[in-house]
């Protein structure tokens, strides 16, 4: 956007999307990103844990509003196993 | 029918937003100290209650006036000031009982709640719904449902231990 | 207008008070706040002046935006040189007293000099007196601000004050209002103690014009929904800044007993959503709508029953995470201990970890601890501790001193297990794993700080077109952005950019949190350009705002180039490089930050600010930004 000074600011051209804008058009509610792949995962609604389909990571969640799911914490014992497992095949990859 | 202001402190998060945005709706500049609107807090309890002028049906303020410049405008049923007749005792200020009338100390005169001609903006901007323009036959609703939620619940903690 | 606002130089020593109004030249060149205040402290010290003498000068300031409709318009700066680390020393604090200082008048105030016995300024309405403060000296934080009120008969007035630690000239002292607003870091309160000066009380009633009230108030609506729609701002309005350590910790991103391991696992009785309960709602700065403080009253122990505000992210790390607590009544009575003393809960919890851990390693034993045990996970010991300190009682004496001075009057190895940069302790969290917010706590202008260039949206895992949409404005960018938060290509530029962003903002007296710091949809350098120009009238271009941003940053660069800072105070400690992470995900498990790499971020880092190998400001760069004059004394 060329920007220009004074009282086209408040002309047509300020109504144009700023970048925050632009960007907030992305936003998806109802999900959050699996906190080990990365993968944007959907929790049924209400769900007190869920298990990332993508790496099987599971997470404790928690609902700050009715569709906005969060993660609250790992599941500890899920989350543990699964590290230790992908660490020795890292190590035995000699990685 | 009738809106009003309808304030709830439980979901006033105390940061005068409302002040602010009244002051610049009424007079053009920011300064609480000529707001319609005012937020009491007792900080050392985080106690925050909006306060603002409630359009008395017998309204105190203009039984007192002794000019009958405070005047009902019949539309919004707003009691305002009628500026040619106000003299500036300010017995009004005095008289309210919610203090939910200022005097203003640039312009020294009495400013009270005009609802913004039927669009206040302390509600308009209120995101928690501490400040909420609504019918006011309706205006207990809310509390009436918050409340009833209660008692639903805890009833129901009495059904579960077993004690109906 | 928005603009009339005045600077005031209040001389202790002399009683003398004279005021001067701010030209436009200097509005342009620096705005206000944090910018206009690099150049008061550059103009109004001498190289090598002593923090805690009369010549330092203790600054305070509210932003060019403070008061007006720009969505969180609330923050009070306080500056001078730090007692802490012996460079740029810079808080910044919420609440509502900037905006009455404005309201009252005043935008900038220059305090200098040392008062004979205790005072408090009184300011009000374009008037600033010195009165004596025998009835506040000695009281804590609250009380101090309901006497001041109650003697004044006024309770609008607000007042920024230092508790006991500040008095004690504890160097990690906090200035303080309402609360639990926190001017945390670097001292301050020392600072404002070494000068005898108890606190200030405002109380103004002057408009600030608004330029264009009716587009002002309604771009300010939208602004306010952009904000408040987001995700992450809702979590915030419930849970308060707790929320980030629930998300960390679950990734192995946090540190616990003194930087030893990166994860908690042992965590869920102190989970942000388990201190819900024992709050009853939220409460906000001024014109804020994400309110993110919760209240709260002390459900056990010795301070049962008693409220207060908060606690943080840094609360958790202070008294939980970092000593080995697991005990939520530890966490609330230390935020409330912490608030009350005046004292930054970010550095003392550092401190009485790494007390700890000398404690554990037997370099400090029961004789130096007055036979206190201080083991990890011993919660007493914690809140004990936090007494000594603000009291400076046997070893809180140290430990008041902070990282340097103390493990230089300790002794023995001890330096070994600090955790700092530039002798300011780092966040509780764990960089490791993550090169660009390494780079940023290592690079800060007022030593380790997370609030100075974090792009903590950077473990979001954006997707490249969202990075490059943000990163590569007001200035073009086209060099390499990644998702990958392990990496380090491109981070250096995202580091740079956040601190021009985090530097604007503090310029206008905006929060952090209503620009790109914890969410990547909130307004930025073009929103701030339409604001500035419906409050202020003032027209610049986002460009000529990020410009403004490199001029003050740079500065601050100066003043610490003056006081001697290189190349080498730009780094971290060994165990950044030398000890892998143990805990957390496979992503952050194993995890060190490379010593080359890292090197040349800070090369590129430099490059993008214009300044040479050394970290030295170019002659080009000083003459581009009109710095080659100063310090040119023009306030
Ligand atoms: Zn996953």
């Amino acid at each position: 956007m060329v920007w220009r000074r004074g009282r086209l600011i408040l002309s047509e051209e300020s109504r144009q999307e700023t970048t925050s804008e632009r960007t907030a058009r992305g936003r998806t509610h109802g999900a959050f990103r699996c906190l080990n792949c990365f993968e944007r995962i959907v929790p049924p609604e209400k769900a007190e844990s869920y298990k990332c389909p993508k790496c099987g990571f599971e997470w404790r969640v928690s609902w700050p509003s009715p569709t906005i799911p969060r993660i609250r914490g790992p599941v500890w014992e899920t989350n543990r196993r699964l590290t230790d497992e992908i660490m020795a095949k890292e190590k035995g990859q000699g990685k | 029918m009738r809106k009003m202001l309808v304030t709830d402190y439980e979901k006033c998060t105390g940061c005068r937003l409302c002040e602010l945005v009244c002051s610049v709706k009424h007079e053009g500049v920011s300064n609480p100290a000529r707001s319609r609107i005012n937020v009491t807090k007792w900080e050392t309890k985080g106690i925050m209650v909006p306060m603002v002028c409630s359009q008395c049906e017998d309204a105190p303020c203009m039984a007192v006036c002794p000019t009958n410049a405070r005047i009902r405008e019949s539309e919004l049923g707003t009691v305002t000031v009628n500026y040619d007749r106000c003299i500036g005792c300010k017995t009004c200020v005095v008289a309210c009982p919610f203090g939910a009338i200022n005097f203003d100390p640039i312009d020294h005169k009495v400013i009270s709640c005009d609802l913004c001609e039927g669009d206040p903006q302390c509600a308009r901007f209120c995101e928690t719904g501490a400040i909420r323009y609504a019918e006011a036959s309706d205006a207990n609703k809310m509390r009436q449902r918050e409340a009833a939620e209660k008692l639903y619940e805890s009833l129901q903690k009495l059904d579960g231990a077993g004690v109906s | 207008m928005a603009l009339n606002r005045k600077i005031a130089y209040i001389d202790l020593s002399s009683g003398k008070v004279e005021t001067k109004p701010i030209s436009m030249e200097m509005r342009k060149k620096y705005l206000g706040g944090r910018g206009l205040d690099a150049y008061l402290l550059y103009n109004n010290t001498k190289a090598g002046v002593d923090p805690l003498g009369p010549d330092n000068v203790c600054l305070v300031s509210a932003g060019i935006l403070v008061g007006t409709l720009a969505s969180a318009t609330a923050r009070t700066h306080i500056a001078g040189k730090s007692p802490l680390t012996g460079y740029f020393g810079s808080t910044n604090m919420g609440g509502f007293f900037a905006p009455e200082m404005r309201w009252a008048g005043f935008d900038h105030l220059v305090i200098r000099g040392k008062a004979e016995k205790p005072v408090y300024l009184w300011i009000h309405n374009g008037e600033i007196e010195i009165r004596d403060a025998k009835d506040i000296w000695g009281k804590g934080v609250r009380d101090t601000q309901s006497i001041i009120r109650e003697e004044m008969g006024d309770r609008e007035i607000k007042v920024m004050t230092i508790g006991i630690a500040g008095e004690n000239l504890v160097r990690y002292a906090n200035v303080m209002t309402e609360i639990k607003n926190s001017g945390g870091r670097t001292g301050m309160g020392a600072l404002l103690g070494s000068k005898n000066l108890k606190a200030i009380a405002v109380r103004g009633t002057l408009d600030i014009k608004i330029e264009h009230p009716v587009e002002a108030l309604e771009y300010n609506k939208q602004i306010i929904s952009q904000i408040t729609s987001a995700k992450v701002s809702q979590e915030q309005g419930r849970l308060g800044t707790l929320f980030i350590w629930g998300a960390t910790n679950s990734q192995g991103l946090v540190r616990t007993r003194n930087f030893q391991l990166n994860q908690m696992e042992d965590s869920d009785g102190i989970e942000p959503e388990t201190f819900e309960d024992s709050a009853f709602g939220m409460t906000g700065c001024f014109g804020c709508q994400v309110h993110c403080r919760a209240k709260y009253i002390i459900p056990d122990g010795d301070y049962k029953g008693t409220y207060d505000e908060g606690p943080e992210y840094t609360s958790i790390g202070a008294f939980a995470a970092e000593p080995g607590c697991t005990d939520l009544t530890t966490i609330l009575t230390g935020n409330h201990l912490v608030n009350d003393y005046g004292m930054d809960t970010l550095e003392i919890g550092s401190m009485i970890a790494w007390a700890m851990e000398l404690y554990e390693k037997g370099i400090l034993t029961d004789k130096d601890t007055d036979g206190l045990d201080l083991s990890f996970g011993n919660e007493k010991a914690v809140i004990e501790m936090i007494h000594r300190i603000a009291h400076r009682e046997g070893l809180g004496d140290i430990l008041a001193e902070g990282p340097l001075r103390a493990a230089e009057k300790i002794g023995k190895d001890s330096i070994r297990y600090q955790v700092h940069v530039k002798g300011m302790s780092n966040l509780h969290s764990d960089e490791r794993p993550t090169p660009a917010l390494a780079l940023g706590i290592a690079t800060a202008s007022r030593g380790s700080d997370h609030l100075r260039s974090r792009p903590a949206i950077d473990l979001y895992h954006l997707p490249e077109a969202v990075l490059r949409q943000i990163y590569s404005q007001p200035v073009a960018y086209e060099g390499p952005l990644t998702s990958d938060y392990t990496d380090y290509e491109g981070k250096s530029w995202q580091v740079f950019w956040q601190e021009m962003c985090y530097m604007a903002v503090d310029c206008l007296g905006i929060c952090k949190y209503h620009t790109i710091f914890l969410g990547p949809n909130f307004p930025n350098f073009e929103e701030w350009s339409k604001l500035l120009y419906y409050n202020t009238g003032l027209e610049l271009t986002p460009l000529e705002i990020w410009t403004i941003a490199e001029r003050t940053n740079d500065l601050e660069r100066m003043f610490n180039l003056r006081e001697g800072l290189a190349r080498s105070d730009d780094w971290l400690v060994d165990a950044y490089f030398d000890e892998p992470t143990k805990l957390g995900i496979p992503l952050i498990r194993d995890r060190v930050i490379d010593r080359d790499k890292f090197k040349q971020m800070i090369d590129e880092f430099y490059a993008f600010h214009g300044w040479d190998e050394q970290g030295k400001l170019k002659p080009e760069t000083l003459k581009r930004l009109g710095l080659d004059k100063e310090p040119s004394h023009l306030l």
